[in-house]
């Protein structure tokens, strides 16, 4: 916690305006997109968390590339620009196209000329027709926008679940099972996951956010363990590593096939089986990674420290004395927590949720209580009825979710335009005896 | 005591949570209780299914049946969620999808440190305290004293006093108190007019920052909230209203009106025919009447002190800038120019 310097091999979080991005920052002068603009990230490094840097334009004009240089102080172009006249209201606007006298080539060059933002769009009101007919609120909307355009920083701040799920669901919601923000803090409430106790999760999509959430939520000195199953040979972990834990929190989340893990807990060790799934579990890995490379916008190509490892466990497989994978003792750790039962079960799978939970139900303590997450209501209304005659299960609920943002400015308070309406729904309840 | 740690077998003393078909109560295991003469009776616990007596929960497991004289129920432990719906109501409270956000918005993980005013009856400090555990502390105001004395015997009955100090204070007009000054993590405001706690706020908080909330029933708090912020250099502030529904899940059967028949003659010509047959669903209804409205959450971030923002103190929007002296001059860092005009 008390760390609070941009390190190299973290991920940070970089925001410009109300665009954020999730990064992997794993080389001193990597070049990111933000929006369309290239920034070399070259000199954050040591910073502080929250420090603000200018984008210097730099590079040729073909191949624009913008540096960071530490700032002092934001400025809003409101603060910077005096407003001399405005209008009334809008009744002399036409929006002909020809209000601005400069052309769109010569506002990129002013763009990429110009060091401060303020200066450009001075020059581009100053060369408007019609700017200083418009009303006090559009004159201050038209700067906002221009902001949005022009305004050159950016600042780094620390990843943490509040960010890490609201970029992954801005950018793109299918990845997270389309799980939202007050779902997602839904689940971690519902479940009751705190410092204490062994958690169960069974996530089959989510990249990592939801044993991000639970993990964060146990805490560094949790006195359990989180059981993390999938049902992949990869447990997919970006939001899960993109939480910069340190190592021991870290390991408290046991990542583990959900087959693997069952045949260890029902069968015994599975030791014969070893060889022959490793190496599908080398190659899918691989393929993993190619995957993710493609697929990831967030920049998470070297997502895979896991993937990574599991790669070199294969590799030291084919040396003359095998050493056991690292997931044979995940599985031997997963499967003890699960026959001494756990304090909570999260399931949000894409298969029907059914079989699996009721697969799972049985190494939940009694009283304890479970939260199903499923995209759309059909299958937990059918596992509710299900539930509701087997009666092994108390206050059985199923519920849904609207979330909805608000503009609040004087005068012009109303909610935002945009809303984001799907959130899945959750069934919850506590087991029963 | 059944607030601290997950446990196996109740116990005299504990809080233990009654589920009877959809109904939750909460009981305090005393076997006796004092009647209205002041004698020691046996404590039996009325219900819809009967009378309960107390004394016979002890030593029987969570989550297990109970039997009642006309039924029987099943009993829990005690979480947070549990408590929400079931606590005595000493106030207007704040219900689990809320207390959901507001816990994520204020980035609260286990060792935050985390100041809430008022305290009211304790719905959200018993969910502050689970997520701030085992090392973190939660310090809640109130200036009701009888308020804040409930909430203090409640936190030490629930076996989880060591995590949270109650106490009785007008926050607004006092601030926090001198002791925890730079030391929070985190800011949670539910009184009537918050803007004015937004510089005590600030004064308590990190110099690292930290994060700040507030959950105001109506609008123009939250506009005032929002000004009061900006000027004290919070950035992404943002206001949101989360709404929960519960759907209610039943089997259906509908009928199914055959017209096909109808393109060919036959014999026989009805007019009003009975559903030719019926089909099953499984339906979610959506309730007829729902909650519309808790309160709006307004969140921001106030930044480590070394980047906030010089205030630029807009006389007309800020009634009170002129008290804000001290706090604008914990604000304005290492530089040590001034914000305010009017400071010497
Ligand atoms: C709506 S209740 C809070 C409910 C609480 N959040 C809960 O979930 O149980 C508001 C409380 O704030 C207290 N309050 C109002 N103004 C206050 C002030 N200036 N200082 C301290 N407490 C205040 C009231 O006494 C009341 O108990």
């Amino acid at each position: 916690m008390a760390d609070n310097t941009i390190k190299l091999g973290e991920y940070i979080v970089i925001q410009k305006q109300n665009y954020k991005k999730l990064h992997k920052f794993n080389k001193p002068n990597s070049v990111v997109n933000i929006g369309k603009d290239a920034v070399n990230l070259k000199g954050i490094e040591g910073n502080r968390y929250f420090s603000i840097f200018k984008m210097i334009p730099h590079g040729t004009k073909r191949n624009k590339e913008y540096k960071l240089e530490l700032a002092e102080e934001t400025c809003s172009l409101k603060e910077e620009i005096t407003l001399k006249a405005s209008g009334a209201d809008n009744r002399n606007i036409y929006d002909d196209g020809r209000s601005q006298k400069l052309s769109a080539v010569e506002i990129d060059e002013l763009k990429f000329d110009s060091n401060k933002a303020s200066d450009i769009v001075e020059t581009i009101i100053t060369n408007s027709t019609t700017f200083h007919n418009k009303t006090e609120f559009s004159q201050e909307k038209y700067l906002k926008k221009k902001e949005k355009k022009y305004f050159e920083y950016v600042q780094i701040l620390k990843p943490n679940l509040r960010n890490i799920s609201e970029i992954m669901y801005k950018l793109e919601p299918n990845k997270i099972q389309g799980i939202r923000l007050d779902t997602l803090s839904q689940i971690i409430t519902l479940s009751n996951v705190s410092c204490e106790g062994n958690h169960l999760l069974y996530d089959s999509g989510s990249n990592g956010l939801l044993a991000a959430a639970l993990l964060g939520a146990m805490g560094s000195q949790a006195n359990g363990k989180l059981v993390h199953m999938h049902p992949g040979n990869m447990s997919q972990k970006q939001a899960l590593l993109a939480m910069n834990f340190e190592t021991e929190q870290y390991n408290k989340c046991i990542s583990v096939n959900v087959y693997s893990v069952l045949r260890q807990l029902y069968q015994g060790c599975d030791t014969n089986t070893v060889d022959k799934e490793d190496s599908t579990l080398k190659r899918k890995a691989v393929d993993d990674l190619e995957h993710d490379a493609k697929v990831s916008k967030l920049e998470d190509t070297e997502n895979a420290t896991s993937n990574v490892d599991i790669v070199n466990t294969g590799e030291e497989n084919k040396l003359p004395s095998p050493k056991k994978p690292k997931w044979h003792f995940d599985n031997i750790a997963a499967s003890e927590v699960l026959s001494n039962k756990v304090d909570s079960l999260v399931v949000a799978s894409k298969e029907d949720p059914q079989n699996i939970f009721l697969e799972l139900l049985p190494f939940v303590k009694p009283g304890r209580p479970f939260v199903i997450y499923y995209t759309v209501a059909e299958p937990l209304q059918s596992l509710y009825i299900t539930l509701k005659c087997l009666s092994n299960v108390a206050a059985l609920k199923l519920t849904c979710n609207w979330m909805r943002n608000y503009q609040i400015l004087p005068e012009r308070t109303h909610p935002e335009v945009m809303m984001n309406s799907s959130s899945g729904f959750l069934l919850t309840g506590y087991v029963l005896q | 005591m059944s607030f601290r740690h997950y446990k196996e077998k109740i116990e005299e003393g504990d809080t233990v949570i009654l589920y009877l078909s959809n109904h939750l109560h909460a009981i305090e295991v005393k076997p006796e209780i004092k009647n209205k003469k002041g004698e020691l009776i046996e404590n039996v616990y009325q219900t819809t299914f009967g009378a309960l007596k107390v004394r016979n929960l002890i030593g029987s497991e969570y989550g297990s049946k109970v039997e009642l004289s006309k039924g029987w129920g099943h009993v829990l432990q005690p979480t947070p969620e549990l408590w929400s719906l079931t606590l005595p109501h000493r106030t207007q409270i704040i219900y689990t999808p809320d207390i959901s956000m507001i816990l994520l918005q204020l980035d609260l993980v286990p060792g935050c440190v985390v100041i809430e005013a008022g305290t009211g009856s304790g719905s959200l400090t018993h969910a502050l305290i689970r997520r701030i555990r085992p090392h973190g502390h939660v310090y809640t105001f109130d200036f009701h004293d009888h308020r804040a004395m409930l909430a203090q015997e409640e936190f030490e009955a629930h076996g989880i006093a060591d995590f949270v100090t109650a106490k009785h204070r007008d926050v607004l007009a006092e601030g926090f108190g001198e002791d925890l000054n730079g030391k929070a993590d985190a800011v949670f405001l539910d009184l009537p007019s918050p803007w004015t706690g937004v510089k005590h706020a600030v004064a308590a908080m990190k110099k690292e920052g930290g994060r700040f909330c507030s959950f105001s029933p109506c609008i123009e708090q939250v506009q005032r909230t929002c000004l009061a912020l900006q000027e004290h250099s919070f950035q992404d502030i943002s206001t949101m209203e989360v709404l929960q529904t519960e759907l209610k899940v039943s089997r259906r059967t509908i009928p199914v009106r055959d017209l096909s028949f109808l393109k060919h003659k036959s014999s026989n010509n009805p007019v009003e025919e009975k559903p030719s047959s019926e089909k099953n669903y499984i339906v979610g209804s959506w309730p007829a009447t729902a909650p519309g409205h808790t309160g709006y959450l307004t969140v921001a971030t106030l930044p480590p002190q070394y980047i906030r923002r010089k205030c630029k103190v807009d006389k007309d929007i800020m009634e009170d800038s002129k008290a804000d002296s001290e706090v604008d001059q914990v604000a304005d860092h290492e530089n040590g120019k001034m914000c305010i005009e009017e400071n010497p």
